[in-house]
């Protein structure tokens, strides 16, 4: 998730009255249970909600080769702010919104990024 | 000057317990009404007698399994819906990540972090046969024991088809 967050770790904080009440927008960044591992917890930036339709790289080390999939309905579509190295929903496919467990608004520390959290990087 | 007091410790009160409620159904164990026939015969089964058929199970829900995410093969579990996060499903696990299942039409391998639902009811039954793996990120706990209607209390039994799962 560089730049956004830190290579030596932050403190952040997460609220979970989003994830229930279903007032995620695309651009929030999130925690979500890994769909691939359920006692990981991971943080990533919310792309597209059901029914959207999301572009993306599928290598971007290799090649600029570009992939449009539309997000199946319940799913969200996630990805790590730095797609070179990130396994997001590039590699795990769309994401139930079950797994969501909340949205990160605030971080701690380090001290120097205290605040909220910025927005995708272009 | 007395009713004030009176009625400021009944809200305390049940302030309280709905804190502690709360935190119990959250992680230990939580009461769940059953509702369909898929799982039947486990669970609503259809009877002929008005009064089997008046009003749905209800099953006890344990929530330790989800500190470790550890299932077993015939474990039952309730898990949110893949297409919609608010309705929750009942069904059975048949295969774990790593395993091979076969449905009518092919064998599906297993993901990691995923499990293989299926219905003791396979006639009516939407299950995994239709919505593919299931994250076990999704899954809400596992049921335990039947608590209502009286005569069918008791706990709820490990059942592994063997025939159409072979393990890694």
């Amino acid at each position: 998730m560089l730049p956004t967050l830190n290579i030596s770790g932050n403190l952040l904080l997460a609220e979970r009255i989003s994830t229930r009440t279903g007032k995620l927008r695309p651009g929030d960044v999130v925690i979500l249970r890994s769909p691939e591992s359920p006692r990981k917890i991971v943080c990533k930036r919310l792309i597209g909600m059901e029914g959207d339709q999301v572009t993306y790289v599928v290598d971007p080390m290799n090649s600029d080769r570009c992939q449009t999939v539309v997000v199946p309905k319940g799913h969200v579509w996630v990805e790590g702010d730095n797609i070179y190295a990130s396994k997001d929903s590039r590699n795990f496919g769309a994401v139930p919104y079950g797994l969501l467990k909340g949205r990160v608004f605030w971080t701690v520390l380090p001290r120097k990024d205290f605040g909220s959290l910025a927005p995708k990087p272009k | 000057m007395g009713t004030p007091s009176v009625l400021w410790n009944v809200a305390k009160k049940c302030f309280t317990v709905g804190l502690v409620s709360l935190t119990v159904s959250d992680r230990f164990a939580s009461i769940v009404s059953v509702r369909g026939g898929s799982m039947s015969p486990t669970f609503n089964p259809k009877t002929n007698t008005l009064f089997g058929s008046l009003s749905d199970d209800y099953v006890l829900v344990e929530k330790f399994c989800l500190q470790k995410y550890k299932f077993s093969h015939g474990d039952v579990v309730v898990f949110s819906s893949p297409y919609d996060h608010k309705e929750k499903h009942v069904k059975r696990i048949i295969g774990l990540p790593g395993d091979w299942v076969g449905t009518h039409y092919d064998v599906v391998k297993v993901p990691e972090g995923h499990c293989w639902v299926e219905g003791d009811n396979s006639a009516s039954s939407m299950d995994s046969r239709s919505f593919g793996p299931v994250p076990l990120g999704l899954v809400n706990g596992r049921v335990v024991h039947i608590l209502w209607p009286p005569h069918r209390v008791g706990s709820v039994e490990r059942k592994a088809p063997q025939q159409r799962v072979s393990s890694s």
